[in-house]
């Protein structure tokens, strides 16, 4: 069974994001990036497919600038086959990338596409579903459990009220969740074998989808400090603030 | 000397430090006394009679006037996360707390200094740093907590010493209140002043036995450029040191620590963080660098492959991202916390780097010959010769019982350094705790001169009496 896993370059879930100063855009100038969380997750499921014999083959698609290659890289030091970069310096809206992933799945014909739940940049949680909807596959989105049995994929879901499985016939979508699994790290020999795996690089008009922009982002800003505490002398003190600045009672 | 020399009764030893500092920045409520009057050994039971809060340099003259004149004991408190009960207040003394003099001035961006009062936490002025788009390198599990002050009473360490040195190297200037009163400007942050004897070194590490530190100006740097972790397997304890050496040749590390396999399961067993890979290893080192470009990262997976045809490394990781390396890090840094439920005997000492292999080899023989049944935990930052000896107290044995049977292991492993030339502390300072070993490492005649040289700064011994050496 062969897996396609998209993978997105993302600001580093550690670094303190800072927003430019004339609030056009969030500032990337010398910041960490690094593999989107949800993305490290769908690798590894894929990678867990293919140690227990499920998955024969996992193709990682990234699509982004000529530097997102370093997440492919450490896609195939974590066990990928091989990898396809899109190439592309513009700026990408989900249903861009979900028209750029249709015509990846319809070249690989994979089984299983696996994607994270939504990227920790733009946090939009709409690229599986659009993707879903354009190659009219089944989708399992937010899976915290996948289990292959057969030709069917049994997807258990996060859902407000709890859990939910859904059973995809194959090919299908699935989304991963934070609970999904624990991404193991990439190991010194993995990385080196890794830098001998194919990678292709291709241009979004190769694939014959132009990027087309709907959206224009009018405004960045940080959110709102936190303002200082402040000690009151009495209860009665602590519930006039309550009432009349917080407003909370 | 300790307080119960003075003549002041309480209520008058209270009111006069109010006189100096207001009334609500002296505390004697038992609550206060019982957590201003110890530190992280909690070995000696606190006893202070009062704790008193400055707000300025001259608060702080003022007290240490009030000290002389009416003999009593004052002992300087930081953040109190201290190893060796240098800031334990067991006799009755005044603490001396820095809490109120937090404030970070004077920031020069040409000189890359910045102006911290004794109380500023050491993770304050890292985010100053960084604010600034500068780094403050002098870093360790505690900084959350520990005060510049207590560092440079300490001359703090970590696990950035290999790249940047001790605090010792980043304090440009100090001003101190000496245990006679006066205030001294050192240094006044120069780089280069060679005008005699830089009295500045004194203070540092000094552990507040000379006088007091109010304020600091330190130095900051450029930040370190995508910092990479790699966590090796090794066999054996001597392949850490060839893994040091080939990597040091080539690369500046930023870090190079080592744990053993022990250690690391019962960090892993909390759950917090996953374990590096499955391979099974005797130890483990953490090396980390700036890989600023990829020819760097190139050069590491190249000294690594050469250590893994040696047979020096059976596995390895390296972190792909920010969330990666700090959970690679939590695989030594938690170490200390996690092994804290089995009320461990440490210490921590030093030897020159070369000697490291033999030196380890030799404690761990007589203790497991001594003590079969004593768990032993290594770690440390090997990169500069430094060991973290830690010995489990084993569940069936009394408290009293393990420190005792620990204090013979004590005198060996303290024999030992002696034999090495390496040091009963490394970083934590003396203390009430190593003081009884100190003569391990520094000859009859050199504390004769440090003895001497308290006496000029403090003639009364009111400034942290007890602490590194006795003045009888
Ligand atoms: C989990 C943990 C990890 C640690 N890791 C490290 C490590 O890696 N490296 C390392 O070096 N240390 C380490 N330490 C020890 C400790 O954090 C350091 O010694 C630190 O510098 C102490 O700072 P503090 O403000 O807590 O000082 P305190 O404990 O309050 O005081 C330390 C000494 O300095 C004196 N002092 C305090 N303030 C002043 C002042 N203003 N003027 C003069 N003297 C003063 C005190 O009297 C005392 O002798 C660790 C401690 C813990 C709990």
């Amino acid at each position: 069974m062969k897996v396609l896993v998209a993978v997105k370059r993302v600001i580093d879930y550690n670094v303190k994001v800072r927003v430019k100063p004339d609030n056009s855009d969030v500032d990337l100038n010398n910041v960490k990036m690094a593999m989107n969380p949800f993305c490290e997750i769908a690798v590894e499921e894929a990678v867990r497919l293919k140690e227990k014999g499920v998955a024969t083959e996992i193709v990682v698609v990234s699509i982004g600038p000529k530097v997102a290659q370093e997440q492919i890289r450490t896609s195939l030091a974590l066990g990928a086959d091989r990898g396809i970069l899109i190439e592309t310096d513009e700026k990408l809206e989900s249903l861009t990338v979900a028209k750029l992933l249709k015509a990846v799945v319809e070249k690989e014909q994979p089984q299983l596409v696996v994607l994270g739940k939504q990227s920790i940049d733009s946090d939009n949680n709409q690229t599986g579903q659009m993707l879903g909807a354009l190659t009219g596959l089944p989708q399992g989105t937010f899976a915290s459990e996948v289990v292959v049995d057969g030709d069917k994929v049994n997807v258990t879901r996060e859902v407000d009220a709890g859990l939910r499985t859904v059973g995809l016939s194959l090919p299908a979508i699935v989304t991963t969740d934070l609970r999904l699994n624990e991404p193991r790290y990439a190991s010194l020999p993995n990385i080196m074998k890794a830098k001998r795996k194919p990678l292709e690089v291709v241009s979004p008009a190769d694939l014959g989808v132009e990027i087309k922009s709907t959206q224009t982002v009018v405004k960045v800003t940080p959110p709102a400090e936190r303002s200082a505490g402040i000690k009151v002398a009495d209860v009665a003190e602590l519930v006039e603030k309550l009432k009349n600045e917080a407003k909370v009672l | 000397m300790t307080q119960s020399q003075t003549s002041l009764s309480q209520t008058e030893l209270e009111n006069q430090l109010k006189a100096i500092v207001g009334d609500d920045k002296v505390k004697t409520d038992p609550d206060s006394l019982e957590t201003f009057g110890k530190d992280w050994t909690k070995i000696y039971p606190p006893n202070p009679s009062a704790i008193v809060f400055p707000k300025t340099t001259e608060q702080v003259q003022a007290i240490v006037k009030f000290a002389n004149e009416h003999r009593v004991a004052l002992v300087p408190s930081g953040g109190r996360t201290g190893l060796s009960a240098g800031a334990v207040a067991a006799n009755g003394e005044v603490v001396v707390a820095f809490d109120y003099m937090n404030s970070i001035s004077g920031f020069n961006a040409m000189d890359k200094t910045v102006r911290c009062g004794a109380g500023v936490i050491t993770e304050q002025l890292q985010n100053y740093a960084e604010e600034q788009g500068l780094f403050y390198p002098v870093d360790f599990a505690s900084a959350g907590s520990s005060q510049i002050g207590g560092n440079i009473g300490t001359n703090a360490g970590g696990i950035k010493v290999i790249r940047y040195g001790m605090t010792r190297d980043w304090v440009a200037g100090l001003t101190v209140v000496t245990g006679k009163g006066d205030i001294l400007e050192l240094n006044k942050d120069l780089v280069k002043n060679n005008t005699g004897y830089d009295m500045r070194q004194l203070f540092i590490g000094g552990e507040g036995t000379l006088g007091f530190v109010t304020e600091a100006t330190m130095r900051l740097t450029r930040p370190a450029k995508n910092l990479t972790v790699l966590v090796l397997g090794v066999p054996e304890f001597e392949a850490i040191m060839s893994v040091l050496n080939t990597f040091q040749t080539n690369i500046d590390l930023t870090a190079f620590e080592f744990f053993s396999d022990k250690a690391m399961r019962k960090v892993v067993a909390r759950g917090d963080v996953p374990a590096p890979f499955e391979t099974e290893a005797e130890y483990y080192a953490l090396l980390e660098f700036e890989a600023e470009t990829e020819g760097h990262i190139d050069q590491a997976m190249e000294l690594f492959e050469k250590c893994m045809e040696e047979g020096w490394v059976l596995d390895g990781v390296m972190s792909q991202s920010e969330t990666q390396a700090q959970n690679l890090w939590r695989l030594r840094e938690d170490i200390s916390e996690t092994i804290a439920e089995w009320t461990p005997y440490k210490n921590d000492i030093s030897v020159v780097v070369s000697k490291v292999p033999p030196f380890l080899n030799e404690i761990e023989e007589i203790v497991t010959r001594e003590y079969p049944n004593f768990e032993i935990i290594w770690f440390g930052h090997i990169g500069d010769g430094n060991l973290h000896l830690n010995i489990l107290k084993p569940d069936d044995l009394a408290k009293e019982i393990f420190f005792e049977q620990c204090a013979k292991v004590s005198t060996w492993v303290f024999e030992i350094v002696e034999k090495y030339k390496g040091s009963v502390s490394a970083e934590h300072g003396v203390g009430m705790t190593k003081k009884p070993y100190l003569e391990y490492t520094r000859s009859a005649a050199e504390i004769g001169y440090m003895r001497a040289v308290k006496a000029v700064f403090d003639p009364n011994n009111i400034m942290n009496p007890g602490k590194l050496i006795d003045m009888e």
